[in-house]
């Protein structure tokens, strides 16, 4: 009696156990069902256009900056980059293949063999370094050139961040989650307290965009960033994890470090379904 | 000394504690300006980031607007402890604590309280 | 004899006072260097555990608290440096509580 009592209990310990614990699946069906209650009628797909999904005023001055795109002439820029070949005679060819529409989805990963999360802009660098070329910034120009027209020739294909069964890589996406969730910074604030609890809400003019389709759209046309002596007007998403963090009051971490990272794994997957449509246009 | 300067002392001391009385329970016009400073100053108080305001524009629409204080505070000294450090009342506050953070100095918030109690 | 009784007291009196009362800028220097690195082992330990802030010493901050208390000690304004550093001080900490309270952060639906 006392042993079959003994397994009963830590059977149903075992079963709290793994009921408290979300799997990253559960996480994104939650994560879906809590913003289409949210904003009744966006479809699913429709949320990778952001703050302009949610109000219609934006919508149409959304909707005429892309008639005549402002990125397209980084798009532009991002073909010559990967067509222009190295000294050495290579190209990005060479390590990402021939079909430039095939590269983007494939970000970001989870890398068994060094145990991290690899993004597009790391692979980028690291082709540059194999063939003796100088590495590009992390945060604009080429690097966000290169993004821009990678993700516009994989414009239509559905976000597929892929979680393999490892603890490690979990250990990764959880942290990213945690790191989203997780209030920082004098201001006290966490990148859900804006993007998700108050998504669609303003904060003064602006409205707030839902973590939903966040990352399709990356590299992103910032008519912020395009302010004399900040660069062009396009960032990649670490420049912006970094922007945020700072109007927080919050130190920005690294881009391209260990926490922008995990949090691009987490942030990406919870867009999972979603078809990129990259570059983006946004205030 | 004499019964009439011993009653004079202290009418004169009830006066002068009638009076501290009154100036500490109303915020003068002074302090009432200087706290709307605060308030509307994009570096400091921010609040037009998240609540409408009378006299401010382009409020967000994040928090509920500052209206009828009085009625929704009749302590004054609950609004201040409020403002302080909003997640005592909330754990999950989007609203950063202005004090307990020191966002904003001891006399701001004393300012800031002082308009916001006006509205 | 009287004269050099009154000057010979009041030369004892004189070295005495300076033997017992520290010369000031050392107290505040000390006082500083004590501060200093209470701070830095602050910062240290916010950081530790990704809870710093971005005031505290971030190169791009307008406010950098940390190395401007260290500019001011440098140009022997100990007052000014003692202040910064209480600032830089209580962010650092502040930022330590909040990174451990957030331990458990996660979504509430």
């Amino acid at each position: 009696m006392k042993k079959t009592l003994t397994l009963l209990l830590s059977a149903g310990l075992v079963a709290t156990a793994t009921q408290a614990f979300s799997s990253p699946k559960e996480d994104l069906q939650h994560f879906r069902a809590y913003f289409e209650q949210r904003f009744p009628g966006v479809q699913l797909n429709d949320f990778s256009n952001g703050p302009y999904a949610l109000d219609a005023s934006k919508r149409l001055q959304w909707e005429s900056m892309e008639e005549f795109p402002p990125y397209e002439e980084y798009v532009d820029k991002g073909r010559e980059i990967w067509e222009t070949p190295f000294k050495n005679g290579k190209s990005f060819a060479s390590c990402f293949g021939k079909d430039p529409s095939k590269v983007r989805v494939k970000y970001p990963h989870w890398d068994s063999k060094t145990q991290q999360v690899v993004t597009l802009e790391g692979d980028i660098n690291k082709c540059l370094k194999a063939n003796g070329e100088k590495p590009f910034g992390w945060k604009k120009g080429k690097i966000a050139h290169l993004g821009a027209y990678l993700g516009y020739e994989a414009r239509g294909q559905k976000t597929n961040v892929v979680i393999p069964n490892d603890p490690k890589a979990l250990e990764a996406y959880e942290e990213g989650k945690h790191f989203f969730y997780a209030k920082r910074g004098q201001l006290n604030m966490a990148c859900a307290d804006c993007h998700v609890y108050y998504s669609g809400q303003r904060i003064r003019g602006n409205t707030l965009s839902a973590a939903l389709g966040h990352t399709t759209h990356f590299p992103v046309f910032r008519a912020k960033w395009a302010k004399k002596g900040k660069g062009d007007g396009l960032g990649t998403l670490h420049r912006r994890y970094g922007g945020c963090n700072k109007q927080v009051r919050a130190r920005p971490f690294k881009a391209q470090g260990k926490e922008y990272r995990n949090l691009e794994f987490f942030h990406t997957y919870m867009s999972n379904g979603l078809e990129i449509n990259a570059p983006g246009y946004r205030e | 000394m004499t019964k009439f300067t011993q009653r004079l002392g202290g009418t004169t001391t009830v006066l002068a504690l009638c009076a501290g009385l009154v100036f500490s329970a109303q915020a003068s016009a002074d302090d009432i300006a200087a706290g709307k400073k605060i308030a509307f100053d994009r570096k400091k108080g921010n609040c037009l980031a998240c609540h409408q305001i009378e006299g401010g524009s382009l409020a967000g629409t994040i928090a509920p607007p500052l209206v009828g204080m009085k009625a929704r505070f009749p302590d004054k000294a609950k609004l201040r402890a409020q403002i302080w450090d909003s997640t005592v009342a909330n754990p999950n506050s989007i609203m950063p604590p202005m004090g307990r953070h020191k966002v904003l100095t001891e006399k701001e918030i004393d300012l800031v309280t002082d308009f916001i109690y006006s509205l | 004899m009287k004269k050099l009784i009154t000057a010979l007291g009041l030369a004892l009196l004189i070295a005495g006072c300076n033997a017992t009362t520290p010369q000031k800028p050392t107290s505040m220097k000390a006082q500083y260097e004590a501060a200093l690195a209470e701070t830095q082992a602050a910062v240290k330990k916010a950081a530790s555990v990704g809870g710093e802030w971005r005031d505290i010493r971030w190169k791009k901050s307008k406010k950098k608290y940390l190395p401007s208390a260290v500019k001011a000690a440098e140009a022997g304004d100990y007052a000014k440096a003692l202040k910064l550093l209480d600032i830089a001080k209580f962010q650092a900490e502040a930022g330590y509580k909040q990174a451990m309270a957030q331990k458990n952060a996660g979504p509430r639906f």
